[in-house]
């Protein structure tokens, strides 16, 4: 039993320097750091290249990765990033961290090479000197651990409760706003709490190295189970995510003393501990609480009365609706129609391969379009529709070719079995707040993940299950444009729903849950009903996608790749079925052109890209396309009007006391430009 | 009204003056409070307050910072769940009804801070209102229908078109709420509110922020929609101005630390003593809009 405690403890601590990370920089900025797997594994393997691959001793090596890189990348991430996003939405502040973590680990291939690296060395010299205690084993690696969360524990504590930078610190936490307005910088505090939050990355990062090897899917788990100590916390309180960091590497290692060492339940039910305890955690919390999401507020009255109309909410901001209300048909319908005729004609142009590629990406603007539903109209958080695009791949596959249902038959069962799933996820999620949702979207996903997607009628010895294409169209070209036609049939029901009473029910949920319900309308209903949707939208979405790629493996619905196609749809326009078209289309063609016509080492440069594009959404939250059609038009209308035209801008709250404003004219704002 | 209800009214200070301020109204109030507590942890927000808003009238609602008018606003919406107490519309007991419940049994309300649906237009706010209260399936059933994008009701365009007109705002009702002043902003939120056709409407400060003229222009849309006899409709207004309150309100309730201090019709509140101390002053100087007010800016 001591033998399991003491090597839970050493993983329970990494645990706890992680979550110590991320809440540190959840308090003082609001950003839960999905990047901070990345980054941790970006220092490590800094660490493995100073001191394995140019044999710098340990003590150099460390004080240069963790002590030096690491705080420098949090203050380089900082300048260039995280300082714009204070006050933006958390879809905004997910999405960028996700562009980061896409980024991060192949801008560390690009340095480091893409060598494959199963075993790395922590912080104890090799050969590793093994101590017992009470006649159990305890290596100076984890020696190493316990000392590292003492420190962290003990020294955080001092600074923040005893110190003049602690004061700083909790004082900006309370509000950035009335710690600036009180002579001290709320940027300089900032800077010093992300330097020390990386540097807590980094830390975790060497630490973990020689538990779980320097693979970044493995250390973007990690800091995944590290969530559930940050939930557990309620994303703010230091000694409880290390507390609970701790407790739950003990409760890991335990549970494997007890379960059968030769199941595949056994590691099914250790990989997703961590994601039941943040389900547990929720559940606890929402049945005494009634609702969670307070503690996702950052800052105080003033910080939130200066947040710009629109910003505070999911989705963009409200320039798209300000322009929209000033461009004709023609400014609004031109750009959207040549890339629909685009779209038709490439197919038949393009031949053998990149036909094929096409039937995907059109499936792919299918799955993109439920998050066009759930994010862009519904205005939720939702991070797992990738999970209902696998149940829909799984199922649709199951039931054509194990079944003999015809294939489209069973790609629409495929969505209707995703869509009552996706009415519980809705239910259970009404009373959180953004983030929360986004935990709870997640954690399903990685439940799913874990215990469904692994069972072996779904894997198949690693083979997945073959998906068959409808006999009419059995070519890829064929099939093509049957994805495309599936893709329109959803876009048009979108933009019906969208003018449509109910879309302007879910426009006033996502606006302002109070004014919508005092007003008549059913937040839970509403925001149930386009859950559903949204769900059944991402299981047909994934049936075509399995038909496109004619079988269906789990392996292509992990949910953190799912997180990294909604940061792609969010570069592009999470509010605009053409934008999900286009993210499908440069989801599945830049790597495949990248692939086909480039070198080698040029492989990782589309992640970057993706990366740097869903970063670039922290200074336009629209994403590309709004903001090249908002340049288009404006050149378009500034070449017609004559007449000089405003910047994006929004109104302020309180901007104005008069009871009409001046008369609407093409290309000018009724209100003075206020951007932030 | 029960006998508790009369107990619970029995409890302020009655008034003899037949205006039917202090004593129980002749007719049954469209929306009534009764022993209202609320409490937030240690704190009580509202000790037993009972407020009752007989139809087609404009009752007030005023007192300091704190008093707690917004938390009582938040009860009668049923955005707040009272600790003790009963709220009655039109006689029914709707104090486990949701707040959408509420709103389509007719009880509106605009907010302090406008609450607005940024992605809508002005027209739209109003459309949605109005399908809320009269189309309600509409929110279900039009997303399956193309059709429905062009299938408003004459009714519904009378209902609109006329409120637009009747608030001054034809001008901007194709305009996104977004781009909009704090002052049209309020307007909106009226309109919204007036699109319905609620017997009730609670208005949590709508004359804050707002320019003279623009309040003047208010004032008289609530006077006309209280005058209007096709249907009868009832404000509860909560003011910071009270000399508009004064001006306005047929009875007004004071609020001081969570209680009801006083009731009445304006002249006995304003010469009632307790009010008095807590909250006018010794002296009532001339508002903005021509009658006695607290002070120059309004605020107490």
């Amino acid at each position: 039993m001591l033998q399991y405690v003491i090597a839970g403890l050493a993983l329970g601590g990494i645990y706890a320097i992680a979550s110590a990370g991320l809440v540190i920089t959840y308090v003082s900025s609001g950003i839960l750091n999905f990047a901070f797997g990345a980054l941790a594994y970006f220092v490590a393997r800094f660490y493995y290249y100073l001191h394995t691959q140019q044999n710098w001793g340990i003590l150099p090596a460390a004080v240069v990765a963790i002590g030096l890189c690491g705080p420098a990348i949090g203050i380089l991430l900082y300048g260039v990033l995280f300082r714009y996003m204070r006050l933006s939405s958390p879809l905004i502040k997910v999405v960028a961290t996700v562009g980061l973590l896409v980024a991060v680990p192949s801008v560390a291939t690009l340095i480091f090479g893409n060598q494959a690296i199963q075993s790395a060395p922590g912080l104890a010299p090799e050969p590793v000197r093994v101590f017992h205690v009470l006649g159990v084993p305890v290596t100076l690696d984890q020696v190493i651990v316990y000392c590292c969360v003492l420190a962290t524990v003990l020294i955080g504590a001092a600074v923040l409760r005893y110190t003049d930078v602690g004061l700083k610190v909790r004082a900006m936490v309370d509000s950035p706003a009335m710690t600036g307005l009180s002579g001290t910088s709320p940027n300089a505090v900032s800077v010093g709490v992300w330097a020390v939050s990386i540097f807590f990355a980094g830390l975790a990062g060497v630490l973990a190295a020689p538990i779980i090897g320097l693979d970044p899917v493995n250390f973007t788990l990690l800091v995944a189970a590290a969530f559930a100590a940050v939930v557990a916390a309620k994303l703010r309180s230091l000694p409880i995510a290390v507390g609970v960091g701790l407790l739950m590497g003990i409760l890991t290692s335990l549970i494997q003393r007890y379960l059968p060492s030769n199941s595949n339940w056994t590691t099914e039910i250790v990989d997703a501990i961590p994601f039941m305890v943040i389900a547990v955690v929720l559940i606890y919390n929402l049945v005494r609480r009634g609702s969670i999401g307070d503690g996702e507020r950052v800052g105080g009255p003033l910080d939130r009365a200066i947040i710009p109309q629109g910003e505070s909410r999911l989705a963009g901001s409200t320039a798209s609706a300000l322009d929209a209300g000033s461009i004709g048909l023609l400014g609004r319908y031109l750009g959207p129609a040549l890339l629909l005729v685009a779209a038709s004609v490439l197919p038949l142009i393009v031949q053998g391969f990149w036909v094929g590629l096409f039937a995907q990406a059109f499936a792919y603007g299918i799955i993109f379009l439920s998050w066009t539903l759930v994010v862009g109209e519904g205005g939720m958080l939702w991070l797992c529709q990738i999970t209902f695009a696998g149940v829909g791949a799984l199922t649709a596959s199951q039931l054509a070719v194990n079944h003999g249902w015809p294939v489209l038959a069973a790609i629409v069962a495929g969505g209707l079995v995703a869509l009552p799933m996706g009415l519980i996820v809705g239910f259970l999620s009404i009373r959180l707040g953004d983030l929360y949702v986004a935990l709870v979207t997640l954690t399903f996903g990685l439940l799913m993940e874990n215990l469904v997607f692994t069972q072996n009628i779904f894997v198949n010895q690693g083979l997945g299950v073959n998906m068959t294409r409808p006999a009419f169209a059995g070519t890829d070209l064929s099939f093509t444009y049957l994805s495309l036609a599936a893709f329109a049939v959803v876009a048009l029901f979108i933009m019906n729903l969208r003018r449509s009473s109910t879309g302007l029910a879910l426009n006033a949920v996502r606006w302002s849950e109070p004014a919508a319900k005092t007003t008549g309308i059913s937040v839970v209903q509403m925001k149930v009903l386009v859950a559903g949707l949204a769900a059944l939208v991402a299981g047909i979405g994934g049936g075509f996608l399995a038909a496109a790629q004619t079988s269906a493996q789990p392996g292509n619905f992990d949910t953190f790749a799912g997180v990294i196609w909604l940061a792609v749809l969010v570069t592009v326009g999470v509010r605009s079925n053409v934008a999900a078209l286009l993210a499908g289309i440069t989801f599945v063609m830049l790597p495949a052109l990248a692939q086909a016509y480039l070198p080698t080492w040029t492989a990782n440069i589309p992640p970057v890209l993706f990366g740097l594009g869903a970063i670039g959404v922290a200074k336009f939250p629209d994403g590309t396309l709004a903001q090249q059609g908002q340049l288009f038009r404006r050149f378009l209308q500034s070449r017609v009007d004559r007449r000089p035209v405003t910047l994006s801008g929004v109104a302020l709250a309180g901007d104005g006391a008069g009871m009409v404003p001046t008369e609407p004219t093409s290309g000018t704002r009724l209100t003075e430009d206020v951007s932030p | 009204m029960t006998s508790a209800d009369d107990a619970a009214f029995a409890k302020g200070a009655p008034f003899a003056d037949g205006t039917g301020a202090g004593t129980a109204p002749a007719v049954a109030p469209v929306l009534a409070a009764y022993e209202v507590s609320v409490r937030f942890g240690g704190l009580r927000a509202l000790s037993d307050v009972s407020v009752e808003v007989p139809p087609g009238r404009i009752v007030g609602l005023v007192g300091p910072n704190g008093a707690g008018k917004t938390t009582l606003f938040g009860v009668l919406s049923g955005l707040l769940r009272p600790t003790s107490g009963r709220v009655c519309l039109r006689g029914e007991d709707i104090t486990a009804a949701s707040p959408q419940l509420r709103a389509r049994k007719g009880l509106a309300r605009t907010f302090q801070q406008p609450e607005l649906f940024l992605g809508l237009t002005v027209r739209e706010h109003l459309v949605l209102a109005h399908r809320v209260r009269f189309a309600r399936s509409r929110l279900l059933t039009d997303m399956w229908n193309p059709r429905a994008l062009f299938g408003t009701s004459k009714a519904e365009n009378e209902r609109v078109d006329g409120l637009l007109e009747l608030l001054d705002l034809t001008r901007v009702a194709r305009a996104p709420v977004a781009s909009l002043p704090l002052g049209t902003s309020r307007l909106v939120e009226v309109g919204r509110a007036l699109a319905a056709q609620p017997d009730v409407i609670l208005l949590d400060e709508p004359l804050s922020g707002l320019d003279l003229r623009a309040s003047e222009n208010l004032t008289e849309v609530f006077r006309r929609v209280v005058a209007n006899r096709e249907h009868e409709v009832s404000l509860l207004m909560v003011e910071h101005d009270v000399a508009a309150v004064l001006a306005l309100s047929s009875t007004i309730f004071v609020l001081d630390f969570g209680e009801l201090i006083a009731r009445g019709s304006p002249e006995q509140v304003r010469h009632d003593p307790a009010v008095r101390a807590a909250y006018l002053g010794e002296e009532a100087p001339v508002s903005r809009t021509g009658t006695a007010s607290t002070n120059g800016s309004g605020e107490p």
